[in-house]
């Protein structure tokens, strides 16, 4: 009876691996926050194809949890669904898949840039100074209370 | 115990051998409806890096104003929009900048870099008119209204290299690649968007204007002082359709008064910008 019992409960265990959905993050960089909200705090810093378990849908939010086990929540454009959720939790292979990587050799990616680098035509340069001149979420949240804005 | 582990190895074994062929079954699906379609659908990855070219092209043209505080300033406004967007977290994220020109212009390149001119800066008389203006490029960019202006042949080419009928040499993608960029280019410094692009994007910065707590009447205001100078040839921002065309809907559109503590917004528009 206990052996039965035991079985049941690998096997759930097995459904809820496979049901459990695995989002990824598809921008540069994102911040986990402690409410859904993008002025409220930020818990972490996460990287461009980091995973994250979904735990609940608000709105356009998620309430995620991330590979240090920290609970938060992320806005909905910053993620997306992954295909094959196991291959986030289970050990072997890790990153894009094999679509998106066969997308990003096929279509626009860095290399082209690097190919037009050196072209007058193009002042890449100047784009990443536009790029680095960028202001931290703590900043706007107080440039928009002390402007009275929403 | 010996069973339990063997019947848990022989679960994995299951799971792992089922995985595969689900996703086999998908990535051929997926194969098959790319080559009817053959249509390349553009990644936000890729429309980070088209519009990085389309920025850079843009600044082989007009010198970039490097002043930091007023660079700072634009990009607190246009974040606090942009919070309040439909898209408000991008690839590279939204980035504001200055073209030190005297022309009244705004642009938007793909992948959320939004440049404005000197001259269109010096025409707004405070922070909520400057909003109107980021919150009207900030829409073009949810509408993802640059990647419309590529051709559409191209799109097909790419999609038919990403379904691997026939393997495109690095050098065709390159060619796409950089077509793509000058028609976009193209569409922002001459041709224009189109005039419902343009009326979608009006209305569409009301509603931001709006949700971020500013005056909706700031776009109105800054239309009227595009069609004062209309016959000069202001471009992009008052190009298609008409401004006045674009006052009438817009004061049409507007809704209640918002943004009504402007006290503060005043004074750090002036210590900002300077004349």
């Amino acid at each position: 009876m206990k052996k039965k019992m035991c079985l049941l409960a690998l096997l759930a265990a097995a459904a809820w691996l496979l049901a459990g959905k695995v989002l990824i993050v598809k921008v540069l960089r994102t911040q986990l926050l402690a409410k859904p909200d993008f002025l409220s705090n930020n818990l972490a810093t996460m990287q461009k194809a980091a995973r994250l378990e979904l735990l609940e849908t608000q709105g356009n939010w998620y309430l995620v949890r991330n590979a240090n086990g920290s609970k938060g929540y992320v806005h909905q454009s910053s993620v997306s669904e992954s295909k094959v959720s196991l291959s986030g939790i289970m050990p072997g292979k890790k990153g894009a898949s094999d679509e998106e990587l066969a997308l990003a050799a096929k279509g626009f990616n860095e290399g082209n840039e690097k190919q037009l680098r050196g072209s007058r035509e193009y002042n890449f340069a100047d784009v990443d100074w536009v790029l680095d001149q960028d202001v931290a979420f703590a900043a706007v949240a107080d440039f928009i209370k002390e402007g009275k804005l929403k | 115990m010996k069973k339990l582990l063997l019947l848990l190895c022989l679960c994995l074994l299951l799971v792992s051998w089922k995985l595969p062929s689900l996703s086999k079954i998908s990535k051929a699906k997926k194969g098959a409806e790319m080559v009817a379609g053959a249509t390349h659908k553009i990644t936000e990855e890729e429309e980070y890096y088209i519009g990085r070219a389309v920025a850079a092209n843009i600044l082989s043209q007009y010198s970039l104003l490097k002043n930091k505080s007023l660079n700072r300033y634009l990009n607190l406004i246009g974040k606090a929009l942009v919070l309040k967007s439909d898209r408000p977290e991008i690839y590279g994220g939204y980035h504001f900048a200055v073209l030190d020109s005297a022309e009244v212009n705004a642009l938007s390149a793909p992948g959320g870099i939004i440049f404005v001119s000197r001259g269109i800066i010096e025409m707004a008389e405070n922070e909520d008119e400057l909003a109107a203006i980021l919150a009207h490029e900030i829409q073009h960019i949810v509408s993802k209204d640059p990647l419309q202006a590529i051709k559409s042949q191209r799109m097909k080419s790419l999609g038919t290299f990403a379904a691997g009928e026939a393997l495109g040499s690095s050098s065709e993608v390159l060619s796409i690649f950089k077509n793509s960029v000058l028609d976009i280019t193209g569409t922002l410094l001459q041709k224009g968007y189109s005039r419902g692009q343009e009326k979608d994007a009006d209305l569409g910065a009301l509603d931001l204007l709006v949700a971020a707590g500013y005056n909706q009447d700031a776009l109105l205001a800054m239309l009227e002082k595009c069609r004062g100078i209309e016959k000069k040839k202001a471009k992009a921002f008052s190009a298609h359709p008409s401004a006045a065309k674009r006052v009438d809907y817009v004061s049409d559109a507007l809704g209640k008064k918002s943004g009504k503590d402007m006290s503060v917004r005043f004074s750090r528009f002036r210590k900002n910008v300077s004349r």
